[in-house]
């Protein structure tokens, strides 16, 4: 029998039928659809046996203590660790990516060695040899810049340098810069430390306390607990700044001020407080009275920042009915402040009684150093790097023979990028210890790759802002992925190269010496049941007991302490701030008023990938940096929405978008800090512009600090 | 018009009888063929014998445990595989040579064994352990305790996924008959 026509049909159709009774048609569904589940490139979870360890973030200034999840062995993610006194469960934007940095495209993989305009890998042995030789013949001018505020490594390098003859070694600047130097000019001891646990009332001038100044995290935390949702809140937060920055769109009130004018507010409550009958036995009390009430009355006040007298009496009025009362005093971007305006919040604190008081401010003692010869924070505060580098710029301060940059970015993080850029110019020899390719490394003699936090042993030691003492440990939860070292193990054997003798062979060591000492400063306890901001508020602080603070510090617990330094001589340094804390003229143009946000990274770090997802459109679109004026002041400058423009200061020229944007105060430009980066990875390069650069850095009347808190630009 | 009347009668027949040749050629291709084709056999890299270890007592969650959350009951790592087989022993038995191969190739090498896995969940599962530790393992996963060898491992060429993987359907039936939710957030992250 022939297959005719009907007998095909029917054999199609028996066929078709019968498919519809086997698995073929709803098999090839379904799994086609779970075939679009595995494309090659959709980001796969790895598989394997999941753990938390603990550690405390390095890339972050607030230094939270983290927990990052491992699958097996392989860290995926960092949360915030509920056990850690500057965490308590909270994490910033960039210490989320500690994970993610760690595959960054800008990390250098190898040690490298500048070969014309670009540079040759090198092995470790090599660039010990050429770092020896080159430093072994540049003794007696040797310079260091640390970009990292709280590490004992720059015990390791400031000793180091100082054993090869010191030309300088500096800190990069920054909020506890300004504070140190305020301090030292009022007689004061110790490393301010701010209680915002236990303050009730806490005003705040200029400082972005929950972005970037100081432990934001923390900061947070204690916010928000004095505010629980659907209940009254246990606290008045009033902030004083240009913008209405992230710390401000919380605050209960927002009070416009020009940062340059920050000073004379502080000086202008002052005037409220004294004449309500505020007092203080501090030295210098009747100078400090005699300068306010000579030039910082309602009147003098209003005509320089606009604020009407009742605003700050109001103000002055909250203080004194508050049973804890704090103020803080900080730059809105993070640097440039000047020491007058910390002067002049700290003496509110003074005539408050707010000193080594709960709620108030603490004089925390500085921690044991280990390494002999090496600088304490404070005297590496006390250097100028800005001042120091504008000088070899300008050829009135010898430019060093070598320089030693650790984990900084002075190329980029400055002011006067240019006149900054050309001064490392005329150093000969330069060595940069950085995770990352960026601008500085790149105009470096020497590269040598830092071991990121998670791939090394670290410490964090009371960051600036902290209430308490407290010492945390970092600690490698996996080897590092590329061919990198741990900075101060590299420094430890240029030493042994040189033939110096640092005590230590590694910066185990260090630390382990560092947290022996810790276990013998009485009235340290680890952060467990009790936290510090309780001991401070009364409860006993336990004992350290079991011994091993080590093991409880791997563990990630924290070592703390409510330390206080007896102050025996802090006065109102009222002489400096009568210098300092004047009407400027008003600006012809605008005046600048950037802002740092921490998920746009930090100078050594750049821009984390992943964070750069979360930079909103009025904040950087396409390529292009966005600049905010509110509406008043666009119409004066002739500027219109969407409009491109060239800002101009300081011999630079950057580009903008405008956007008009009404949480800014009259008169200023407000400008987002952490792009224009001409280094690290394409997720950082070339977005935008460093506006930065166009700040002037000018010597601050009084202190003699370098400052840069307001620059007028030209718009056009 | 005979002859055409006469070739339609003889084409119904045949009509009908190759509508049920069709009807079982697709049920055999369907049911036998289609599932050869749709799925490569592999093996594991190791001859694991489930039996021997069970027949000594060992519990699946000693080997197979559960994370503080519950989140993990994969596999024993090669270090912890090593706790009791770091040697090579030296037996010729098929038993002792495949425990000499995991020493050499895995333990020696500080390699982790790729075993095939017969139930990944997907990505945008999330399983919980922990809130099914009511359950025997083997409600879910196969009985390999029983099992001298391995079974063959069966991988999906278009999805890529084990034949064993849980589908959904299986799972939302267990929760329907338990009462538990079948929000698509209780399983899908």
């Amino acid at each position: 029998m022939g297959l005719d026509r009907r007998a095909f049909l029917g054999l199609v159709a028996g066929g078709a039928v019968g498919t519809m009774f086997t698995p073929i048609p709803w098999k090839l569904i379904d799994d086609a659809a779970i075939w679009t589940q595995n494309w090659s490139w959709i980001p796969k979870v790895p598989k394997g046996q999941i753990d938390y360890v603990a550690t405390t973030s390095k890339l972050c200034p607030a230094s939270e203590g983290l927990k990052i999840m491992r699958v097996a062995g392989n860290p995926v993610s960092a949360a915030g660790n509920p056990d850690h006194p500057l965490s308590r469960g909270g994490v910033s934007a960039l210490a989320r990516s500690e994970v993610y940095m760690l595959y960054s495209p800008a990390r250098i993989k190898s040690p490298m060695k500048r070969n014309g305009k670009t540079f040759a890998p090198i092995t470790w042995e090599q660039a010990l040899i050429e770092m020896s030789e080159k430093l072994g013949a540049a003794k007696g001018s040797v310079a260091s810049i640390s970009g990292d505020a709280t590490g004992t490594v720059n015990e390791v390098l400031t000793a180091l340098v100082g054993k090869l003859g010191s030309a300088g070694a500096f800190m990069m600047p920054g909020e506890a810069t300004s504070a140190a130097k305020a301090l030292k000019l009022m007689g004061a001891q110790g490393q301010a430390g701010y209680d915002f646990e236990n303050a009730d009332t806490v005003l705040v001038l200029g400082a972005d306390i929950f972005e970037t100044w100081g432990t934001s995290t923390r900061n947070r935390k204690a916010f928000g607990a004095t505010r629980p949702a659907g209940a009254k809140p246990a606290s008045n937060y009033i902030y004083v700044g240009p913008t209405r920055n992230n710390t401000a769109a919380v605050c209960d009130q927002w009070i416009p001020a020009a940062a340059a004018e920050l000073g004379v507010v502080a000086m202008g409550i002052a005037w409220h407080l004294l004449k309500a009958g505020a007092t203080s036995n501090a030295p210098g009390f009747d100078t400090f009275k005699a300068v306010v009430n000579g030039g910082f009355g309602p009147e003098d006040v209003k005509r320089a920042t606009g604020i009407g007298g009742d605003v700050l009496a109001g103000i002055a009025k909250s203080l004194m009915a508050s049973k804890a009362a704090l103020v803080v005093t900080g730059s809105p971007f993070g640097q440039g402040m000047g020491a007058a305006p910390v002067i002049a919040g700290m003496s509110l604190n003074m005539l408050l009684g707010r000193i080594n008081k709960p709620g108030g401010v603490y004089m925390l003692p500085e921690l044991a150093s280990v390494v002999p010869g090496a600088l304490s924070r404070a005297a590496m505060l006390d250097g100028d790097l800005p001042a120091f580098l504008k000088g070899v710029a300008s050829d009135k301060t010898p430019a060093p023979k070598a320089l030693l940059v650790y984990d900084a970015n002075p190329a980029y993080g400055l002011p006067e990028a240019a006149t900054m850029a050309k001064a490392l110019e005329k150093i000969p020899f330069k060595v940069s210890f950085s995770s990352f390719m960026d601008e500085t490394a790149a105009l470096c003699d020497l590269v040598l790759p830092n071991s990121l936090p998670l791939e090394r042993y670290d410490d964090v030691a009371t960051p600036y802002g902290s209430g308490f003492c407290v010492y945390s440990l970092v600690r490698p939860i996996q080897k590092p992925i590329y061919d990198t070292k741990t900075s101060a193990d590299v420094l430890l054997a240029l030493a042994r190269k040189l033939s110096i003798d640092l005590k230590f062979d590694n910066f185990q060591q260090v630390l382990k010496e560092k947290v022996a000492s810790l276990s013998k400063a009485s009235g340290g306890f680890v952060a467990k049941d009790v936290m510090p901001w309780q001991v401070a508020a009364g409860k006993p602080a336990p004992a350290l007991v079991g011994g091993d603070l080590w093991k409880a510090l791997e563990a990630g617990y924290a070592w703390t302490m409510v330390g206080q330094v007896a102050q025996t001589g802090m006065g109102f340094a009222a002489e400096v701030v009568a210098k300092a804390a004047k009407a400027g003229k008003p600006a012809a143009g605008a005046t600048l008023a950037p802002y740092a946000q921490l998920r746009t990274g930090t100078p050594a770090t750049g821009i984390p990938c992943q964070d750069l997802t979360t930079v909103p459109d009025t904040e950087l679109l396409g390529e292009n940096t966005l600049v905010r004026l509110n509406s008043e002041t666009a119409k004066t400058l002739g500027l219109k929405k969407g409009q491109m423009v060239k800002l101009s200061a300081a011999g630079v020229d950057c580009q903008a978008k405008v956007h008009i944007f009404e949480s800014v105060m009259t008169g200023m430009v407000s400008a987002p800090l952490g792009f224009g980066h001409t280094a690290f990875d394409y997720f950082s390069q070339g977005k935008g512009a460093n506006y930065l650069s166009l700040m002037a850095v000018a010597e601050e009347p009084g202190s003699g600090m370098s400052m840069w808190i307001a620059s007028e630009v030209k718009i056009a | 018009m005979e002859e055409k009347r006469s070739t339609s009668a003889g084409g119904v027949g045949g009509m009908v009888l190759c509508t049920l040749i069709g009807f079982v050629g697709a049920l055999v291709v369907g049911w036998v063929i289609f599932p050869k084709i749709l799925f490569s056999e592999k093996t594991q890299p190791i001859r694991f014998s489930h039996t021997v270890h069970a027949q000594l007592g060992i519990d699946c969650e000693q080997c197979h445990h559960l994370g503080p959350d519950g989140r993990f009951a994969g596999l024993p790592t090669t270090e912890s595989c090593a706790e009791c087989h770091g040697e090579e022993t030296g037996d010729t038995s098929a038993n002792g040579k495949e425990i000499d191969k995991f020493v050499k190739d895995y333990v020696k090498t500080g390699v982790q064994v790729p075993w095939l896995v017969y139930q990944y969940q997907p990505d945008n599962v999330f399983f919980s352990h922990a809130a099914h530790r009511g359950f025997e393992c083997t409600k879910c996963h196969l009985d390999v305790a029983k099992m001298e060898n391995p079974p063959a491992y069966y991988q999906n060429r278009l999805s890529g996924y084990s034949k064993d993987t849980m589908k959904m359907w299986e799972c939302e039936r267990c929760h329907a008959s338990m009462g538990t939710s079948n929000a698509c957030y209780v399983c899908h992250k």
